[in-house]
């Protein structure tokens, strides 16, 4: 009848009802013992359904037999209670009426001094007619109909309330129930815990197999030392801390998840036993260590001892953890750098690729247009590069596997164990940086995305001797248009494996883009491109192609062209690498020997390069004033050429007239032979 | 030699019209510009190799634009490298958009205006749907009449915008006699939908351009046999038509006929020696490299994804063309 738990209570089983604090309930044997009476009023038709006058009269009679008497009462509707002074005086202060079938609490007169009420498993709706019942201690309505807490506001005394499985809704009016000692509300349907708190005597607590989904306003209950919410729906637990003397909590089968929403448990220093089974928590790998981690305090965990042993696994667990966290912290707040960094750099490279002379609101435009993209860069400041930019700082603690090397909102460098990865063209720069070798060594793919790859040509030379192993580049977005641009990989020691991305590169829509690129960079032997491996066939196709191009490049060049464009192309590498900063003299002749071998290496296909648009107008510019020059010295030449033609023709016309006369004067002169001879000698002396 | 006409012309026409004075200016700045380059061998081996070069249309190659547009002999010896170089594609039978055949314009001359590769374009797509892909002898016949023949066919475009403009529904017209003006009404029935212009007007208005035009012109006999084909016609349907003349093809010498234009056994021979040479076809007969073309080959690394190697010879056969390329349809 009773709930065994309390049983215990006082620890031995007595018949003394008198001690104050120790309540000791008889076990079952009370109910077949007592006599009891019913008296039935029977004019009653007006009781809304719950009276049933031939269900008493009929269970009554059959279950007590003939110790009950059911007499009419003055008050309508309600059965008046009588029990033989014998019985009064035997169980002077218990009245037992389990099990009666009672719709109603009956009237109950002439007992003032009754400690113990059992009105265990009837249909009773209401609390009624008991408060002349002052000195109640013990008053049980297990497994009845009640709905509303009511009628209890005179029993001073009350003790134990066991109102379990009825039909409660909510806790109220108990404010009297000052010395209450155990509250029994299970199996109800109470949503909130309320109007308790001045139960500071209150003991132990049962709200098992309500509706709570939340554990607050706690404060006031002194005393209690057990708390039982098993069988709810709690998502979070408060106020804990606020229970003193609270030893025992049970949280078993309830809808707890994390430790946070139960964390003031961690306030309480005197729990020592606690239950999650049943909670999605307890699921967790990291429950266990989690709980002892942070109540160093507890004895039992879900009914089980807590040895030392769990205790100091939790702690080190929990550390680990701890440090686990601060380090992906730390990582997700780089990973968000870099994304922003990248966000912005494709900004400014929309901006770049779509210029129209109104800047403004194309500007404006484009924000509009991508609010997908982090709105925290038009607050625009400069995010600090996470590392410095000197020589030797580099190596010293890159011990991490991500490395973000520079991070500026403008571009960003990042060594990810084999991969360089630059994003916007100032990453370029960092090129000149002084790399360790160990670092420069493992890296085999370098990825550049959001640079032009006219800009890119101009590093080629440097990447060529930083990063010695770099065998597989990526672009992306770095605007490829014509296969001319690939001439320029063909300077770089080797290329494995090429990947171009489809976006922000058009060559990419051309048929024979492949071909070309495996004709130009024979010389690679070239793995892969785009993912896809290079067989025979493809290099079959592409020589078929474009080998003829090949042949009459070399071949039909005069010796003159050849010599010039690949002295260009060595002259436009000296000058690229002329242009960094700390160059030393000593590699002007290890590029020399290169570049030579270069040339040897592919004769036939060396004369296909590629001058950046900048550059090529750089030179026609140059050009045009020798070709000014050169017009000037023609027109002399032809000038001279004509002047000397006309003479000529002029000649030719008059040279018949002037011969005739040069004959003439001739043969005048040697007509007289003797004149002639004189004339002769006279200039002769002349002369002397 | 001594022809009269020839002596007819003064000293400075004459050389303007062949372009003498073009090609030693030209000559003169190459000497200035590669000059420790060339003052090694010798000047006067220089300007051999440069006349050369020129008369076997070789020296545009990889040149400037303007330069390659400067004479029309440059212009032809454009096309026909063109051809030679490209006739691979043409006959791998890829059809290319007007950008891809763009590029490789720009491969031999890395300032090669668009819009000329576009008006090409238009000539055969017939003004419509740019993005259409070519054929190589459809695109490379209509670039050639565009290329060459520029300057001429801007004065006709204007000439054929005359006389669109002139038209006048309701008019009926009584054609004059006079061949001098090009500004005449054309003949028009009443109610005329029909476009273009007529034939026989367009061709006495193109005969008088040809005589005061100073750049190279179709040879008018051959103008007139395209027009005399049609009653009316549009302004790209006498390009087109042009451009597919034989005639006007012959006379411009660029280019072989259109049925020969995948042939040229000598640039195939040489293909083939090209083709042995690549690297892991082991034929141990033919796999001694040549030591100019692949002096430092290494030789090829295990592992490498090869697929068994044919014979060299079966490469050869043209039906493998076209098979490889579907096998290889990965892009």
């Amino acid at each position: 009848m009773i709930p065994g738990k309390y049983r215990s209570v006082s620890g031995r089983a007595a018949n003394n009802v008198n001690c104050g604090l120790h309540l000791v309930i008889q076990t079952s044997s009370l109910p077949e013992k007592s006599k009891v009476e019913f008296k039935l009023n029977k004019e009653t038709p007006s009781f809304p359904g719950r009276l049933l006058q031939h269900d008493l009269e009929r269970n009554y009679s059959s279950r007590q037999g003939d110790h009950i008497n059911l007499a009419s009462s003055s008050m309508p509707s309600f059965p008046i209670l009588q029990r033989s002074s014998e019985e009064k005086i035997l169980y002077s202060d218990r009245l037992t009426l389990e099990r009666q079938k009672l719709t109603v609490c009956p009237i109950i007169d002439g007992e003032e001094h009754l400690r113990l009420l059992n009105f265990q498993h009837n249909f009773i709706t209401r609390i009624q007619n008991i408060s002349n019942l002052q000195r109640l201690i013990f008053l049980d309505l297990y497994d009845n109909q009640i709905e509303e807490i009511s009628g209890l506001s005179t029993l001073r005394s009350l003790r134990v309330l066991l109102l379990g499985k009825n039909r409660i809704k909510k806790i109220s009016n108990l404010e009297n129930l000052k010395s209450l000692d155990v509250l029994d509300l299970h199996g109800n349907q109470i949503t909130r815990i309320e109007n308790v708190s001045h139960l500071c005597d209150l003991r132990v607590l049962n709200l098992a197999r309500n509706l709570l989904s939340h554990v607050d306003n706690l404060n006031g209950l002194d005393s209690l030392t057990e708390l039982n919410l098993r069988h709810n729906q709690i998502t979070f637990v408060r106020d804990v801390d606020n229970l003193p003397s609270l030893q025992r909590l049970f949280l078993s089968f309830n809808n707890i998840s994390t430790f946070e929403s139960v964390c003031c448990l961690a306030d309480s220093s005197s729990l020592s036993d606690i239950t999650f089974d049943g909670n999605p928590i307890a699921q967790e790998s990291w429950y266990k260590h989690t709980i002892l981690q942070n109540m160093m305090q507890l004895r039992q965990l879900d009914m089980k001892r807590v040895t030392e042993e769990e205790r100091r696994m939790a702690s080190v667990v929990a550390k680990k953890e701890e440090e686990k966290k601060r380090e992906s912290h730390k990582q997700s707040l780089l990973k968000e750098k870099k994304r922003l960094t990248i966000n912005n750099v494709a900004r400014k490279w929309d901006l770049q690729q779509h210029r129209t002379p109104n800047i403004a609101t194309n500007q404006d435009t484009k924000v509009s247009d991508s609010p997908s993209q982090d709105p925290s860069q038009l607050h625009g400041s400069a995010v600090v590069s996470a590392f410095p930019e000197e020589t030797g700082s580099l190596d010293s603690g890159l011990t991490s596997a991500l490395q973000g090397l520079s991070v500026t909102d403008t571009h960003l460098v990042e060594v990810d164990g084999d991969t360089l990865s630059l994003y916007g063209s100032g990453a370029l720069e960092s090129l000149d940086r002084n790399w360790s070798v160990q670092t420069a060594g493992m890296v085999t793919t370098v990825s550049f995305t959001f640079i032009e790859f006219d800009e890119i040509v101009q590093v080629l030379p440097k990447l060529k001797m930083k990063f010695p192993n770099s065998l597989h580049l990526k672009f992306k977005e770095t605007n490829l248009v014509m296969l001319q641009q690939f001439n320029a990989l063909a300077q770089l020691r080797r290329v494995d494996q090429l990947t171009i991305d489809p976006q922000g590169n058009p060559v990419v829509n051309f048929t024979l883009w492949k071909y070309y690129v495996l004709f130009r960079l024979s010389h690679f032997s070239m793995q892969k491109i785009n993912g896809t491996e290079v067989t025979q066939n493809d290099m079959i196709m592409a020589e078929r192609l474009f080998g003829i191009l090949a042949h009459v490049a070399s071949s039909e060049l005069p010796q003159y062209r050849l010599i010039s464009i690949l002295g260009d192309a060595r002259k436009k590498q000296f000058r690229y690498l002329l242009e960094t900063k700390g160059k030393k003299p000593g590699l002007v002749n290890e590029d020399n020997n290169d570049s030579k071998r270069l040339v040897g290496e592919n004769t036939n296909r060396a004369t296909l390069n590629y001058t950046t648009r900048d550059f090529y107008n750089e030179r026609l510019e140059e050009i045009k004033e020798k070709k000014k020059f050169c017009k000037m010295y023609m027109e002399d030449l032809v000038k001279e050429a004509t002047d000397i033609n006309m003479k000529n023709e002029a000649l030719q016309k008059l040279w018949p007239q002037m011969f005739i006369e040069l004959v003439r004067d001739a043969v005048i002169e040697i007509r007289n032979k003797n004149s002639y001879m004189k004339l002769c000698l006279q200039q002769i002396t002349d002369q002397k | 030699m001594l022809s009269p006409e020839r002596l007819a012309l003064p000293d400075y026409e004459y050389l303007a019209q062949r372009h003498v004075l073009t090609y030693m200016e030209d000559a003169v700045c190459q000497l200035l510009e590669n000059k420790e380059d060339i003052s090694q061998y010798g000047i006067a081996r220089f300007f051999t190799e440069y006349f050369n070069s020129v008369c076997q249309g070789t020296h545009i190659l990889f040149r400037e634009f303007s330069f390659i547009q400067a004479t029309p002999h440059n212009r032809a010896s454009f096309l026909r490298a063109f051809w030679r170089c490209f006739r691979t594609v043409g006959k791998n039978g890829d059809l290319l958009t007007m950008r891809e055949y763009h590029c490789l314009l720009q491969l031999l001359c890395p300032d090669f205006p668009l819009e000329l590769t576009q008006k090409a374009a238009r000539i055969v797509l017939m003004d419509d749907a740019m993005d259409c892909l070519m054929s190589f002898s459809d695109f490379l016949f209509a670039f050639q009449i565009q290329f060459y023949y520029s300057e001429f066919l801007e004065s006709v475009a204007a000439i054929y915008q005359d006389l669109l403009a002139g038209k006048n529904p309701n008019t009926v017209i009584v054609p004059t006699s006079s061949s001098g003006q090009h500004r005449q009404r054309p003949t028009l029935g009443e109610a005329s939908m029909l476009e273009g212009v007529e034939a026989s007007l367009f061709y006495q208005c193109l005969e008088n351009l040809c005589d005061r035009h100073k750049y190279s012109c179709p040879p008018p006999a051959l103008v007139k046999e395209v027009l005399s084909n049609v009653q009316r016609l549009t302004f790209y349907g006498f390009l087109v038509a042009l451009s597919k003349h034989h005639g006007i093809n012959q006379a411009l010498g660029a280019l072989p006929d259109k049925g020969d234009l995948m042939h040229d056994p000598a640039m195939d021979e040489e293909l083939e020696r090209l083709l042995v040479q690549i690297p892991g076809l082991v034929n141990s007969a033919t796999a001694n490299p040549e030591a100019s073309c692949l002096p430092s080959r290494t030789p090829p690394r295990v592992g490498s994804p090869w697929r068994p190697l044919h014979h060299a010879r079966k490469m050869d056969a043209e039906s493998d063309g076209s098979t490889e390329e579907t096998d290889e349809s990965e892009t």
